[in-house]
């Protein structure tokens, strides 16, 4: 699936599916988005909160990076998204009493907000405008082309890009490896810290 | 079976067991070592272990002093052991910064020992936390990768979130930890998008090459000043997740209502190392990652000094707990070793010597202000200045102590802060341009104003009579007498001889590999 995407990123012309589906889901990120901070109701919150981390692991596929969305998908809506949940749950008396979540200083937020957006957007827009990303050669594989049998061999066979699940895996042991290890010495201590903090005395 | 004709991925990506110099990394192993072997000992003896925990913790310390040792004898042989393409380097640099964090991290031990057993609570989760932060800290010393700096600055930051709530029975304590906890996280947040903007405009994650990028383009050579906008946001975003964790104005309200509620000795640690640490990755990110800009950084650099020393000032003149008041002093001394930033662009070499001798004799005089707050408190109980009124009636030796350290921190020659003061305005005026003579000006008015408020607890200590009349004498345990005397050696020895700080401050540009 990933590789074909890649292939179709790959091209020349103008992709119509893809721009017509990528406008789609990331409409559907930015109203969700919105919905997760304008909803009164903290679950239903939680839950638009999904549908924007899903829709950010769609962008993800579309950029061929299966890894980070896989990822985006397994720890933000499967272990995230669920610990909130469990939080909601367990800090409220019941789901039935739903008291609003709102608060007074909804304009200065709303203006803070968009400043902020105004701020990023003419920044990103202004520096990579018309940027346009080379090919990416890394980690080509070839592979056999199934179909239209009775053409000549050397069209058998074609480049695209392979998988990059491998490479992610040999660079954390390889050029990351201090950041991996301390990663599991901060695991090891916020776990220990958190026991101790949530236990009864 | 043979599997790998099904796996066409497997051929292509080959892997490469990295070149690891074990002597380069030793010091971090051993710290990770004595932390694991803590925890161990802590599971096999429960109970029977506690009265061990800290002393094991301490020696853990002082044996990671060895290899930094060796190794920085080595270095004029090897020169600066460069490891993974440049994220990780040993050199000359962060080897002092090593140091300085292992000894602040002992003295803040010696602290805790008697602090921590007494208020009974959670005694080796305690220093296995505490080490663990402080191995973040020595891996940050080390990392000239925005990665590895992100890494090592979430390492040392979630422990100490947690270590500032440590008493759990107190309401103070589990504000102190929570306001630490979510205006930590917002900077970390912050931090990262800047971290991941750099990423975007450069391609890279290595700050050699993060700068080699920034300064012009890599294919057609030209410069890459059209981007301005997205590297300013950038290097603003990064500059304020740190500028968080250094207390620095405007982001520094978490730091006085968080030292109030922590351990006493927690606090010495956030106030000190914790800072120290964060001062650390700044100066990195901006002689390596950024120094190529410093249209960029410069001016957001002499922002943050300047308003750190005008606001920490005024508001420490108006405190009546010591604990805000060195908070709030502690913002004003973040502008102090902020300022060479601003001019770093122009004074390279100088700037980073004077920050470096500064930070030395900071945690020196800061720990040694802290171990006396803590020890009058075992008497008050308070951590009110005027709880400290009349403390030379009955404890002479604490007095003096105290005296120094406040004259030091004001920066009055012959005690350490007046070096580390001079050698950062000599550092400043030396760029000679307007803005950098305003900034000298603003420098030594600070001075002054500081002057006021530390003298004050000088007076109070000794003019003013003791609370009640009461005049039984502190009983100081041994671990405490000794953090004293060694904070109160090295401040001294900090102002008779600064040739002694300055031949191991005075580094050279930090490589990057």
């Amino acid at each position: 699936m990933i590789s074909l995407i890649a292939q179709i990123t790959t091209g020349d012309d103008l992709l119509v599916a893809q721009n017509i589906f990528w406008w789609f889901f990331a409409l559907v990120t930015v109203l969700a988005g919105i919905k997760v901070v304008t909803t009164d109701n903290i679950v239903h919150a939680a839950l638009y909160l999904v549908i924007v981390l899903a829709g950010v692991a769609v962008q993800f596929v579309f950029l061929g990076s299966e890894f980070a969305a896989v990822t985006q998908v397994l720890v933000y809506i499967g272990a995230i998204v669920v610990l909130l949940l469990f939080g909601i749950m367990l800090t409220r008396g019941s789901l039935g009493d739903d008291q609003l979540v709102d608060t007074e200083r909804r304009g200065m937020g709303a203006l803070v907000a968009l400043l902020l957006f105004g701020l990023m957007a003419f920044s990103l827009v202004d520096g990579f405008e018309d940027v346009v990303l080379p090919e990416d050669t890394r980690n080509l594989i070839e592979v056999e082309v199934p179909i239209d049998t009775d053409i000549d061999d050397d069209e058998f066979i074609r480049t695209q890009r392979g998988s990059d699940t491998a490479a992610i895996g040999d660079t954390i042991f390889e050029s990351y490896i201090v950041p991996f290890e301390a990663v599991s010495v901060l695991l090891l201590a916020a776990l220990i810290g958190a026991v101790v903090i949530a236990r009864k005395e | 079976m043979d599997f790998s004709a099904a796996l066409p991925v497997a051929d292509v990506v080959a892997f490469n067991r990295p070149a690891i110099d074990w002597h380069a990394a030793s010091p971090e192993l051993i710290l990770l070592g004595f932390g694991a072997l803590l925890t161990l000992v802590d599971v096999i003896f429960l109970d029977r272990a506690k009265q061990y925990t800290a002393a094991l913790a301490g020696i853990g310390l002082l044996v990671t002093m060895v290899p930094i040792l060796t190794l920085a004898n080595d270095m004029s042989e090897t020169g600066p052991r460069v490891m993974f393409d440049g994220a990780y380097v040993i050199d000359e640099f962060s080897l002092i910064m090593k140091a300085i964090f292992i000894l602040s991290g002992y003295v803040v031990i010696l602290l805790s020992t008697n602090y921590i057993a007494e208020g009974d609570y959670w005694e080796s989760e305690y220093y296995g936390l505490m080490l663990s932060a402080i191995l973040g800290m020595v891996v940050m010393a080390s990392s000239r990768d925005l990665i590895s700096i992100f890494v090592a600055f979430e390492l040392l930051s979630i422990p100490s979130y947690m270590l500032a709530t440590w008493k759990k029975r107190s309401l103070e304590s589990n504000e102190a930890g929570l306001k630490y906890y979510l205006m930590g996280v917002f900077a970390s947040a912050i931090m990262l998008y800047g971290m991941s903007l750099l990423f975007g405009a450069s391609g890279e994650t290595i700050l050699t090459k993060v700068n080699a990028s920034l300064s012009s383009d890599p294919l057609t050579g030209e410069s890459l000043s059209s981007s301005t906008p997205v590297l300013t946001l950038a290097v603003i975003f990064v500059i304020v997740g740190f500028a968080f964790k250094v207390s620095a104005a405007p982001f520094h309200n978490w730091a006085p209502d968080t030292y109030s509620g922590a351990p006493i000795p927690v606090t010495a640690f956030l106030a000190v190392a914790s800072k120290i640490a964060g001062f650390v990755a700044l100066v990195q990110l901006v002689f390596v990652g950024f120094y190529a800009r410093a249209d960029v950084f410069q001016p957001l650099m002499w922002i943050l000094a300047a308003a750190s020393m005008i606001i920490g000032n005024l508001i420490a003149l108006r405190q009546t707990d010591i604990v805000r008041l060195m908070a709030y002093s502690g913002v004003a001394q973040a502008g102090f070793i902020l300022a060479p930033l601003a001019v770093a662009g122009d004074v390279g070499d100088q700037a980073l010597a004077s920050i470096v001798s500064y930070l030395a004799i900071y945690a020196a005089m800061n720990l040694g202000a802290f171990a006396v707050i803590l020890a009058a408190a075992r008497k008050t109980g308070s951590t009110s200045i005027e709880s400290m009124n009349g403390l030379f009636s009955y404890a002479p030796g604490l007095a003096v102590a105290m005296t120094i350290f406040m004259f030091a921190l004001a920066g009055i020659p012959p005690l350490g802060g007046w070096f580390a003061k001079f050698q950062i305005f000599f550092a400043v005026v030396e760029q000679g341009g307007t803005w950098a003579i305003i900034l000298g000006v603003l420098l030594a008015v600070n001075s002054v104003i500081a002057l006021y408020y530390y003298a004050s607890v000088a007076r109070r200590i000794w003019a003013d009579q003791a609370p009640d009349g009461d005049l039984t004498p502190i009983r100081i345990p041994p671990s405490l007498g000794a953090a004293l005397v060694l904070t109160v050696v090295a401040t001294l020895v900090f102002g008779f001889l600064p040739g002694a700080v300055s031949q191991f401050t005075d580094v050279g540009l930090i490589a990057g590999g």
